[in-house]
């Protein structure tokens, strides 16, 4: 199998310019199938941002984002952005593609936030049903006057399945807000995966998790890898949950990749390390 | 308690509310002359129970602060009276400028059927249109957020107001001049007894509205609707096309404002732009609040308890008091509107999400009352 055809995510010369300041700067990377690849950098390296571009929730100001062979974002400098860019490869992408969040989302990219974003007042069930609402053959009249009733049962046992496996079966009458932290990092990504995706974003899944839960996490990641066939890429900042979990590593700050290669590479790069620590000058 | 209701009786408990309800409407309404406060009360409840629980699936549950309701309702109410003014009478009503010619041959064609279906037809001619508005000026104004959202949308009603008095809509609308010699509700027939429908024709109307909303709610929709209400950008992120889904919403929830507001128009027999200021959403947002943002049932108990307590409940603060030879001060016209913004007060300070919170009517909940806190009133009996 050559290498492009195993390829499920790809980011090419990626730029993200917010009036002047640059978040991501000609950014390149790849996720091939069934790899777990962590994104890692100083806090307001430009992780997050790359996440949102993926999921379309910002145009890249330049450059083309891949999914599969299909081209899911693509953009060049327009407007008054044109005078503004100050990063590279300006007119190498012709052509504009800007999909909404919905619609990558139908495309097989489901994605966790850094800071949970649950439907907190509704159940745990109600918010894996949610996902299932996009795949929906019934039209508007049909699902209010019930002449879906089979799909909707399917949805319902689907969603329950899922929550079964994820070992949320018996809390799924419980308010979404009233779960503890760790079992709502749990039910978002029990909720991502309800949209069936091929590829997970994980931003932060062991953000403000101790030492025990964090390690259960690991398990959970690599039980879900397993049994949805995922692949999987994640922004982390628990360096032990990145070096046990990781086939690959991308390193960013200032939005630059400065390093890439598997744990072992990275932990001993130097350019890591100084942007991690800092260097005396 | 909860799980002690079987589902058995709770049908029957239904069943039987709905007879009692029923009976209790016919008897009122063949009796009007000696009821008619409360028949008058009582449609007008009813009628803004829709416009309620429109503006709450809005609101409430899909998270769109809209204050367009009036103009919506104004559409609705412009397009019924049209249509259900009889043509005989219809030059004393249009009697400076006459009806456009193209409306009325199209009116007079309408006349082969039964004044029953033109009303009908008006009722959803006004929906649709009030729907087509909605799903146009939905596209730019439904991306904005909130606060943005309402201003917006108000701007709209006013706009529409201005249109439907301004004197180039003088054969249509008869401009500043408003419609008048609008049907009622009685159906007039010599089989029935005089009054029959005056009650039972307005509520079976809401119950064909508030049931399709509940069902919708209910929905797979619905639950879109609520997940865009409590996180836009993690509805959109589980595929939920927000644009589309909030244009469902605002153009279902203006259907059926529209109407309300043709049924209002029939309530009030005549009708005028001023009948549509502001003043009138912001009745209608009071409504939904006591009720409670996301509780049909409390938007439509709360239509009742608010429209009965304005109009009727209050009205001895209105008149002079004299007991035992003393001038009660204070009791005098206007009183009655102090004492209901102090009752407001007290409901917003002691219930602050309103009567029923999110929560909806259940018999068991009601059944259990009385060990609880009186969190459920009587006489939410307006379906379970």
């Amino acid at each position: 199998m050559d290498n492009s055809a195993s390829t499920v995510l790809a980011l090419r010369d990626v730029t993200m310019q917010f009036g002047g300041v640059v978040a991501v700067d000609n950014l390149s990377l790849e996720v091939r199938r069934g790899e777990i690849v962590a994104l890692i950098g100083p806090n307001g390296a430009g992780k997050t941002t790359v996440f949102n571009v993926v999921t379309g929730v910002y145009a890249p100001t330049n450059g083309q984002v891949s999914f599969g062979n299909q081209v899911i974002a693509k953009n060049s400098p327009q407007g008054k952005m044109q005078k503004l860019y100050a990063g590279q490869n300006k007119g190498v992408y012709k052509g504009s593609v800007q999909p909404t969040p919905d619609q990558i989302t139908k495309k097989g990219i489901a994605r966790t936030f850094q800071n949970i974003r649950l439907f907190k007042n509704m159940t745990v069930f109600e918010n894996v049903l949610i996902a299932k609402h996009m795949n929906m053959k019934a039209g508007f009249f049909a699902a209010v006057f019930r002449l879906n009733a089979k799909e909707e049962k399917n949805m319902r046992a689907e969603s329950l399945a899922l929550l079964d496996m994820l070992g949320l079966a018996d809390l799924k009458d419980e308010i979404a807000n009233n779960l503890p932290y760790g079992k709502q990092r749990r039910l978002e990504i029990a909720r991502a995966l309800a949209t069936k995706p091929e590829l997970l974003l994980l931003d932060e899944p062991a953000a403000g998790m101790n030492p025990q839960e964090t390690e259960a996490l690991t398990d959970f990641i690599h039980q879900i890898k397993n049994d949805f066939n995922l692949t999987i890429l994640m922004i982390e900042h628990h360096m032990n949950l990145v070096m046990d979990i990781s086939d690959r590593i991308y390193v960013i700050d200032f939005g630059e990749l400065i390093a890439t290669g598997t744990p072992e590479e990275v932990q001993n790069n130097p350019a890591v390390i100084a942007a991690y620590l800092g260097v005396d000058e | 308690m909860l799980r002690s209701m079987t589902k058995k009786s709770t049908t029957l408990l239904n069943l039987t509310a709905v007879v009692v309800l029923v009976t209790l409407l016919y008897l009122l309404e063949i009796n009007k002359n000696s009821f008619g406060m409360a028949v008058s009360i009582l449609q007008k409840s009813v009628i803004l129970s829709i416009v309620a629980v429109s503006m709450n699936l809005l609101n409430g549950f899909t998270g769109l602060f809209s204050l367009g309701q009036a103009g919506f309702m104004a559409i609705g109410a412009y397009i019924t009276a049209i249509f259900s003014i009889s043509s005989d009478t219809i030059d004393s009503v249009y009697y400076t400028s006459g009806l456009a010619p193209w409306l009325m041959s199209f009116k007079l064609g309408l006349d082969v059927f039964p004044s029953a279906i033109r009303i009908l037809f008006g009722l959803l001619l006004g929906g649709v249109v009030a729907g087509l508005f909605a799903a146009l000026i939905g596209i730019p104004v439904l991306r904005l957020k909130s606060d943005y959202l309402a201003i917006a949308t108000l701007g709209f009603s006013e706009i529409i107001r201005a249109i439907l008095s301004s004197p180039q809509m003088d054969q249509i609308t008869n401009g500043s001049y408003g419609l008048k010699n609008i049907p009622g509700f009685a159906i007039e027939s010599d089989f029935l007894p005089v009054g029959t429908g005056s009650l039972l024709v307005p509520f079976a109307i809401a119950a064909l509205c508030i049931t399709f909303m509940v069902m919708l709610i209910k929905s797979s929709y619905g639950r879109a609707f609520m997940a865009i209400r409590e996180d836009g950008v993690a509805a959109e992120a589980m595929g939920i096309n927000l644009l589309k889904h909030k244009e469902l919403s605002f153009i279902v929830s203006s259907f059926m404002t529209a109407i309300a507001g043709g049924l209002l128009a029939m309530f009030m027999r005549s009708i005028d732009a001023r009948t549509f200021q502001i003043s009138m959403t912001y009745d209608i947002l009071l409504i939904v609040v006591i009720g409670g943002l996301g509780s049909i049932t409390g938007s439509i108990l709360s239509a009742f308890l608010v429209t009965a307590s304005k109009e009727w409940w209050l009205r001895f603060f209105d008149q002079p008091l004299i007991t035992g030879g003393i001038t009660i001060p204070l009791f005098r016209t206007g009183f009655r509107m102090v004492v209901f913004s102090v009752l407001l007060m007290v409901v917003v300070l002691f219930f602050r999400r309103g009567l029923m919170g999110n929560r909806e009517f259940s018999w068991s909940a009601l059944l259990s009352w009385p060990k609880r806190m009186p969190k459920a009133k009587k006489g939410a009996n307006k379906r379970g």
